[in-house]
């Protein structure tokens, strides 16, 4: 399972469009969540209608909280996508063995064996997640409780039975044209990890949709280090290597 | 796939099972949890009284009722009743009914009656989750809300939302009682968490100010030596400090053995102390009257 959390606090306002590369993101079989975040004023019509869209066009959630309601709500987006695309999966099985119908068309002793299967799938199956952090000007005080919560949302993923891995980007970069940056790369455990984002240049543009494709394109690469841990097979790097050092 | 019901269904209104076909009546609304609203409800018919919960999406209500239904086959003690599906005005719900345990909720008890309640109440919850520990389950989310006390301190667990097995990830939990809050430990739900939760709960029952100054830390330095400070200066929390150290350290072996320390505890507090020592004011008003009666007796016989 493979999912994207964006992190934001308003419009994006450069670039491709949000909205299309969350729908692409879906296509890939990725889910796309949306979280607000506001601690004063107000997100904005514009920025709601947005938030909305790019989750409903990445097939994820949606919801605008204060930092204080950030891990939580982190925490329980996260678990909610999981058990929602394992639905989504089994649900296609039972249409299939039964023609139709859905989990309140079957009758309670069925349905019970039903959500069985989808809570232990929940619990086991591996689990990816690439949390995207809007990192422009007006997000720099809430950085902190981001990080936290990134934080805080490790730690709930390491208790599930199933591998969760993590990764985390922020945008927009430092130099022109540079939309995205990798702070985390995949990992399973952060506790070694200090201070998350590294030197952040604030600045005014928000490219959200070009930072978004690019992660889709990360998830991509992912595949690749498939290749790249087969590389790293012992015997297999030393002729690697050989090849390199002549 | 599913429905979600979040509208309030006013007091009369009739709910009908689409699969069993039984008639409830809402009374009043009990409560709302995280996953669905509770509500006092009777049985068309009956005088009996149960408590209704109408989910927020059906999938998680099913599996509240899958853990309901597989307690039920071990407890003697009847607490669901049954599932159905009803047509609300927004769409097919699901429900499930259960056991209507009248009391209030723990904070409200102890607010109530004092804390000297606390070791009594404590015990029994104890009993609770030691017995739904042996069954292989973790409550998961114990906080006050979720524990119901009648007027003499029997205790029963409402909101089963939270349960999971041993060794899987807590599904519910609520900051102040999470071990992981506390950078106290994982969120991989064992006897340990609960007796964790536990603990949290009792310093919070007992002297809630300096637990709210502890978490009031910076969450990346905030530590389970924050709540070790408060059990060593607290002086309301001192009976059971021993106790709650141990539990929020993992020192327990599991809740059966932290039930029979609790246990010792009550008694030993509720069983005065022996005076093994006359106090001091005693000893001298008794030495300084037989002076006065020496004196009175000497002066007595002179005469």
């Amino acid at each position: 399972m493979k999912q994207i959390l964006l992190i934001t606090d308003g419009c994006s306002n450069i670039g491709p469009s949000p909205v299309m590369a969350a729908a692409h993101a879906l296509q890939e079989g990725i889910t796309v969540n949306v979280i607000g975040v506001l601690d004063y004023g107000t997100i904005g019509e514009l920025g709601e209608l947005e938030i909305r869209e790019i989750a409903k066009a990445g097939g994820g959630l949606h919801q605008i909280v204060g930092t204080s309601q950030l891990a939580r709500t982190m925490q329980m987006m996260t678990r909610k996508t999981v058990v929602q695309t394992i639905q989504q999966a089994v649900n296609k099985e039972i249409r299939q063995i039964l023609g139709g119908g859905s989990l309140t068309e079957l009758p309670p002793e069925k349905r019970a064996q039903v959500v069985e299967v989808v809570d232990e799938l929940s619990e086991t199956s591996p689990l990816q997640v690439a949390l995207v952090i809007d990192a422009s000007a007006s997000m720099k005080p809430k950085l902190a409780a981001v990080e936290e919560a990134i934080r805080d949302l490790m730690l709930s993923l390491k208790a599930r039975a199933g591998t969760s891995r993590l990764s985390v980007y922020h945008f927009p970069g430092r130099g022109h044209g540079e939309d995205l940056v990798k702070d985390v790369d995949w990992t399973e455990n952060l506790d070694g990890v200090r201070g998350l984002f590294g030197r952040l240049q604030m600045k005014g543009a928000t490219p959200t949709g070009p930072a978004l494709l690019k992660v889709i394109d990360e998830y991509r690469c992912g595949t690749l280090e498939h290749n790249q841990s087969w590389r790293e097979l012992p015997g297999q790097e030393e002729g690697m290597l050989g090849d390199y050092v002549v | 796939m599913t429905t979600s019901s979040e509208t309030v269904c006013p007091p009369g209104t009739v709910i009908t099972g689409k699969w069993q076909k039984n008639q409830y009546i809402v009374e009043r609304l009990l409560g709302r949890g995280a996953n669905g609203s509770v509500y006092l409800v009777y049985r068309r018919g009956h005088p009996d009284r149960y408590a209704l919960k109408v989910g927020y999406d059906t999938l998680e209500l099913q599996s509240e009722v899958n853990i309901l239904r597989a307690l039920n086959r071990q407890l003697p003690s009847s607490y669901f009743i049954e599932a159905d599906d009803y047509k609300s005005v927004s769409g097919e719900a699901a429900f499930y009914v259960m056991r209507y345990v009248e009391g209030v909720q723990l904070h409200q008890f102890i607010r109530a009656r004092g804390r000297e309640w606390l070791g009594l109440v404590g015990l029994k919850l104890l009993e609770r989750l030691s017995s739904l520990h042996s069954l292989g389950y973790i409550f998961g989310d114990l906080k006050p809300e979720n524990v119901m006390v009648s007027p003499y301190g029997s205790v029963e667990l409402i909101d089963y939302g939270g349960v999971s097995a041993p060794g899987r990830s807590v599904k519910q939990f609520t900051e102040w009682y999470d071990r992981g809050y506390w950078n106290a430990g994982s969120r991989t739900g064992d006897e340990a968490y609960d007796l964790f939760s536990f603990a949290v709960m009792c310093i919070q029952l007992l002297d809630e100010e300096s637990l709210r100054g502890a978490s009031a830390q910076l969450p990346q330095i905030r530590s389970v030596q924050d709540l070790e400070a408060v059990l060593r200066k607290s002086s309301q929390l001192k009976p059971y400090a021993a106790w709650l150290g141990r539990a929020l350290g993992g020192g327990f072996a599991n809740s059966r053995e932290a039930l029979n320390a609790w246990k010792k505890g009550v008694y030993a507090r509720a069983v005065p102390r022996k005076r093994n020592k006359t106090p001091r004011w005693l000893q001298r008003s008794f030495f300084l009257s037989i002076v006065f009666a020496g004196a009175a007796l000497y002066l007595f016989l002179k005469t």
